[in-house]
């Protein structure tokens, strides 16, 4: 007998409907012995490259269709559904088909029509290219299920005549009259002559799954659980093996088993009749010679890159260099081998492009690493400046296209885009996708809203948690502190987590790649079905790896805000200097900005402003760019893990001889002291050894990433090396280096190019301190949220000056406050290097103004009072009262505040809110204007005014940062009451003295570390610097609830110094300092000494398993994510007396991707 | 017309169908299935991981010479059977 096939399946990327993954059904179907498979999930092709190599690799030929609803939507019912599969050759027509469907439909709600269909069905010569299948969703289907058989007929018929290739589609799930349905329908195909096959609707792997099906159709449906909501009341939906499908034939057909035969076999011939070619759709699957889908030059590539490069190597100045020379015939050679020019070709016309639009550009990553980039005007960097590789790049033995990465400003990136777009044409490029999946927050909120709980009960539940995948739930609750204590361990919620548990990883909704443009030919839409993007770009429904596989080129253009932050600040110099300053010309030596640096004050600087990298700058000293690169490099999971950073630092410093197991070595070592590093070296060491050249060695280095692979290598590398001329122990010495550093090292390329913007960051800092802080606090590149970055300007000596409407502009604006200091010689001064400059609050700073109204404002300057103001710049009645709070009248009005609170006869701010209120009912009342008389007036001091606290306040909550004064000031006679060390005291205190410290939180971190355990690294701010703190698992018990939760900290600690100028503190114990506040104040200072005296409190610590890496590294299965920003005090509701905006920094704190790739 | 019962029965099958029934005192056997569907349980209406399913027949017997149409029910989690209603 033959196997059956299933012909309507969805995987999990029928988004909020499937629940296996493509690669599990192919496996199963193979189990099943099955030797073909269709994918056919909803409203897309979003899985079909999965599908098809899941398929190639179990040996089960891929068919693929898609499940489309039909329309225009009624906006009532559900929509009738069909399913169209490509047949041998219709995959063009299925992507166009597809592309159709999302243009016709809003975005997210894609249909057909059966005229869309009926022109995509057939071929220029009549035949046919697509098979359509009629089943129980379908109008035939519904209209049969009602009873109403003749219209039924009188659809089945329409579809017949428009549709070469019609089937219907019988599905029996054992539902309430199913077979009923299905008989009927298997009579009409009969008598209407129209085939017939048989499927089951599949949604789920195995039945057990059904459960995870119902909360995602409550989800989709934005309903909750009930079975009115439920697509298929049954859990049969599921893949079936060939006799259970059988068995339904034979129910279908009333036990008639000819009849069940035929029906079978009806299904067999529309299957073969579908099975597509795994290699056309996905033309990476034949390594020896993929055909890939090239850019149109209009003319030969091959000779125009020649050219170009040949001229480059003229316009760089190397055409008397043998090294380019040589260095440029292997890569073309490689190049041309791949037949790639034509993508050069492409991406150095983009390039060109954006720079000519007066964009920053940059190159990143591997493509630094190539010449031919260089010559043609790509990147900046030249790789033989630095001894950077191509072949990590691009090599003959690689499998797979090479990627070039560009850097742009941020804010113009969408410019970028367009510009690509009008260039080339929609039908030629597209952005690529990524699928946003669930993790445990989303999770949560799905389940939650499915089984109806109160939307404010799941956000608190939901905020909760740090962002750990949506598995690791009901661990989470279970091994960390600040959670088991909170209540979420209720029975109740029992359900819910395993349920959130059980969505881990389904793809959720789709999402514009933040970077990828695929760059294609004419017939690009043959191969990618293409939709539209939240911002009405044409996306690709593929995801960059599928992309890839399919043959398609691409170019990453990333938006770094950093670029645009610089960009702006070299407009501000330009403006209230008259300087204008060529970044990229600036020479890479100053020693002012590397002694900036080793003191590490590098907060708002490119890429080191990390608490850890602060530290690593401070150890390292950095001197050159060199040093950058390494510094870059070395602060990644892998190195810190793999303790390459102790032997680094120990050599450097000279502590210790720097050891290379070989002489021939040296080389590719020395220039990080016999530490492995970069990846480069790694290819290095193992061409020497092996002589086997480059390409191999990077074939090698891939894979070095898992265990497996580094047994491979090993059985590879030891014979060749000994073949070569080494002796066992250099062998042995060079394996262990490799084994324990080669899968971690860096991308030197890489490194390179993230170095050049960091010392221009810190550059800018250090010689234009106030300007480079508008750019940061303008475009916010970093890590950090603003007030923090405000307090940093304001300890650099940069004054910080209030709202003020007649000189605030849309964004931050440098102003000189007084001549600025002529920098002393010597030692650095950090609160010197912003002397003489003010910077300026913008109107966008005020919360909840909108764009509008900030353009009013700057355009209405100068305003002569308060109703002016209101009267030109037309504000809503909230943000004038926010505007007068933060202190935008005080100059118009000469206001201070502070005491004393009541001046009778002169102006508060309070008497101009009044105002404002005067104002706004004035002109909502009275049609036309009142005199000018009325609203002008004020009643001077009737009001008191703001105290300097209340003024602050203020500012926190409609600026969401302190400008008039630290928010720490407040507690400063508390903090001497109890004796606080300040940071600028730190160094003062000797190794492992026990001190107190306080500050603002401004930064939490949980980054891996070497231990595996989850050590949570905070940064306080006290107004007179940071303070770095270290709360290792075994205090979390005690204190990571406070840590999370708290915004004002008192810490104890014990002092650790870590370089010459720098210190953080292990923490022992921590206190929320506003609840310290509450209680001195209440009873006193002895009150507070009691609790700082006392014991902590019993509790067990973190818990949950390290994971473990081959090299015998352990990471906590709870670093590198973000912290759990609801959790306070041990509960899991906020405190609403806590600033709402977001004052401190709690991004995930990542150090770097993942290692062991 | 039909007259629902709700009575709780004893049940043989043979491949996975009911083939003879004891209701009241009577035995009857199954002489053809004419339909068969199953529902699955509102699981989230209870705390049970997987509250099974419930499996409904509706089946031609006869006891003797009396010939009805009688709809039973198993539920997966019990093991209980029902016979639900009759038409006879």
């Amino acid at each position: 007998m033959t196997p059956f096939t299933h012909l309507h399946v969805a995987s999990a990327y029928s988004l909020r409907y499937g629940t296996a993954f493509p690669g599990a059904l192919a496996q199963r179907a193979a189990e099943h012995g099955m030797d073909a498979l269709a994918l056919t999930d909803r409203d897309g092709l979003y899985g079909a490259i999965k599908h098809v190599q899941a398929c190639h690799a179990n040996g089960v030929a891929p068919i693929v269709g898609v499940d489309l609803a039909l329309g225009p939507p009624s906006g009532e019912d559900d929509p009738a559904r069909i399913v169209v599969l490509a047949r041998s050759g219709g995959w063009a027509a299925l992507c166009r088909l597809v592309t159709a469907a999302h243009h016709a439909g809003e975005r997210g709600e894609p249909y057909v029509t059966p005229g869309m269909v009926a022109e995509h069905a057939t071929g220029p010569g009549g035949e046919a290219r697509l098979v359509v299948m009629l089943g129980p969703h379908s109008g035939v289907g519904r209209a049969m299920a009602e009873g109403r058989d003749d219209q039924a007929r009188s659809l089945l018929l329409a579809w017949r005549s428009v549709v070469p290739d019609l089937v219907v589609e019988l599905t029996d799930l054992y539902g309430y009259r199913d077979t009923n349905i299905a008989t009927r329908m298997l009579g009409l195909a009969r008598s209407a002559d129209v085939p017939a096959v048989l499927t089951n609707a599949v949604r789920y792997l195995d039945s057990a799954d059904h459960q995870v099906g119902n909360v995602l159709d409550a989800a989709r449906k934005l309903v909750p659980l009930h079975s009115r909501h439920v697509d298929s009341p049954t859990a049969h939906a599921y893949l079936k093996d060939g006799q259970e499908m059988t068995r339904l034939a034979v129910r279908i057909c009333g036990g008639d088993r000819d009849l069940a035969g035929r029906l079978l076999a009806e299904n067999r011939r529309v299957a073969d009749a579908c099975v597509l070619d795994p290699v056309e759709i996905v033309p990476l699957l034949d390594e020896h010679d993929p055909r890939l889908h090239l850019p149109e030059i209009g003319e030969d590539p091959v000779p125009l890159l020649r050219h170009r490069c040949a001229d480059g190597l003229i316009d760089r100045g190397l055409a008397r260099s043998r090294e380019a020379r040589e260095r440029l015939a292997a890569e073309l050679e490689i190049i041309e081998k791949k037949r790639l020019s034509g993508y050069f070709i492409s991406v150095a016309g983009i390039t060109d492009m954006i720079r000519s639009m007066g964009i920053r550009c940059a190159i990143r990553g591997s493509g630094a690493g190539s010449l031919v980039n260089h010559l043609i005007g790509i990147g900046e960097v030249n790789p033989l400046d630095h001894g950077l590789l191509m072949e990590r790049f691009l090599s003959e033995g690689r499998r797979g296209l090479p990627d070039i990465d560009v850097d742009v400003e941020s804010a113009r990136r969408l410019d970028c885009y367009r510009a690509i777009l009008d260039r080339y044409g929609e039908a030629r490029v597209a952005c690529v996708s990524m699928m946003e999946t669930y993790r445990a927050r989303s999770a949560l909120r799905d389940v939650g809203a499915a089984m109806g709980l109160p939307p404010h009960e799941i956000d608190a539940i939901a905020k909760a948690f740090p962002h750990v995948r949506a598995k690791q739930i009901r661990a989470a609750v279970s091994d960390l502190p600040e959670l088991r204590d909170s209540g979420l361990n209720d029975r109740s919620l029992q359900t819910v987590f395993r349920l959130a548990e059980k969505l881990d990883g389904l793809p959720r909704h789709i999402a514009l790649h933040p970077c990828g443009v695929l760059i294609g030919n004419s017939a690009l839409r043959d191969r990618t079905p293409v939709e539209r993007s939240l911002l009405d770009f044409p996306m690709s429904q593929f995801d960059k790896d599928d992309v890839e596989e399919a043959g398609m080129l691409k170019l990453d253009v990333l938006g770094v805000r950093m670029q645009s932050a610089m960009a702006y600040s070299l407009k501000e110099i330009e403006r209230v200097d008259g300087r204008k300053i060529e970044l990229d010309a600036v020479p890479h030596d100053d020693q002012a900005t590397y002694d900036m640096i080793r003191t590490g004050r590098t907060l708002g600087c490119f890429q080191i402003e990390s608490p850890g990298q602060r530290e690593l700058v401070a150890k390292l000293e950095p001197r050159t760019m060199h040093d950058l690169i390494v510094d870059i490099s070395l602060f990644r999971p892998g190195p810190v893990n793999s303790d390459m950073v102790t032997p680094y630092l120990e050599a450097r410093h000279g502590y210790r001889e720097p050891f290379y197991p070989h002489d021939r070595l040296k080389d590719a070592l020395r220039e990080t002291h016999g530490v492995v590093v970069f990846h480069e070296q790694v290819l290095k060491i193992i061409d020497v050894m092996t002589g086997q050249g480059l390409s191999f060695a990077e074939k090698m280095r891939r894979t070095l990433g898992t265990p497996a692979g580094r047994e491979i290598v090993r059985s590879w590398f030891v014979p060749l090396a000994q073949e070569n001329g080494f002796g066992d122990a250099t062998i042995d010495k060079a394996w262990k280096v490799l084994d324990a550093f080669g899968g971690f090292g860096f991308c030197k390329a890489h490194a390179a190019a993230f170095a050049l913007p960091t010392y221009q960051s810190a550059w800018l800092k250090r010689h234009h301190a106030a300007a480079f802080f508008a750019g940061v606090l303008t475009h916010e590149p970093g890590m950090y949220p603003n007030r923090v970055i405000l307090d940093e300007a304001r300890q650099c000596g940069v004054d910080i000056l209030p709202l003020d409407v007649n000189h605030s502009g849309r964004d931050w604006l440098v102003e000189r406050t007084r001549a600025a200091a002529p920098a002393p010689p010597g030692e650095l001064r950090i609160e010197e290097i912003g002397r003489g400059y003010g910077l300026r609050v913008p109107f966008s700073a005020v919360k909840g103004v909108s764009a509008a109204e900030v353009d009013r404002m700057v355009a209405g300057r100068p305003y002569t009072s308060m109703a002016d103001f209101w009267e030109r710049a037309r504000p809503s009645r909230p943000i004038a009262e926010r505007i007068v709070e933060v202190g935008g009248f005080d100059a118009l009005y000469g206001l201070r505040p502070g005491e004393p609170r009541w001046r009778p006869g002169e102006v508060t701010r309070r008497d101009l809110v009044a105002q404002v209120g005067t104002l706004d009912r004035a002109s909502s009342a009275v049609p036309g204007q009142l005199p000018m008389g009325f609203t002008e007036r004020v009643t001077p001091g009737e009001l008191p005014e703001m105290t300097e606290a209340e003024a602050v306040e203020a500012e926190l909550s409609v600026l969401g940062m302190d400008v008039s004064r630290h928010v720490i000031a407040f507690h400063e006679e508390l903090l001497d009451a109890i004796g606080v060390t300040r940071s600028k005291d730190l160094l003062k205190n000797r190794n492992g003295a026990e001190i107190l410290v306080a500050g603002v939180k401004v930064a939490t971190q949980t980054p891996a570390v070497r231990s595996g355990q989850r050590v949570i690294f905070t940064t306080l701010d006290d107004s007179t610097g940071p303070v770095d703190l270290t709360f290792f698992e075994s205090v979390q018990a005690h204190t990571a609830a406070t840590v999370f939760g708290s915004w004002l900290l008192v810490a104890r600690g014990v002092v650790r110094r870590t370089g010459a100028r720098a210190v953080s503190l292990r923490a022992l114990r921590c206190w929320n300092l506003a609840d310290l506040d509450r209680l001195w104040r209440a009873e006193g200072i002895g009150a507070v000494r009691a609790v700082l005296d006392a014991p902590p409190p019993e509790g067990a610590g973190v818990g949950g398993r390290a994971i473990e890496y081959g090299n015998g590294f352990r990471l906590s299965p709870y670093s590198d994510i973000g912290p759990t920003p609801g959790v306070r005090e041990g509960r899991i509701f906020g405190r609403p007396g806590e600033p709402q905006r977001r004052l401190w920094h709690a991004s995930s704190g990542s150090s770097g991707p993942p290692p062991a790739r | 017309m039909s007259r629902l019962y709700g009575d709780p029965i004893e049940v043989w099958a043979r491949d996975g169908q009911p083939a003879q029934f004891v209701w009241r005192d009577r035995l009857y056997t199954v002489r053809q299935v004419q339909d068969h569907w199953v529902v699955a349980r509102e699981w989230w209406k209870t705390s049970d991981a997987d509250p099974g399913e419930r499996r409904f027949w509706r089946v031609e017997a006869a006891a003797g010479r009396d010939v009805g149409t009688y709809e039973l029910r198993f539920d997966t989690a019990s093991g209980g059977w029902l016979l639900l209603r009759a038409w006879d």
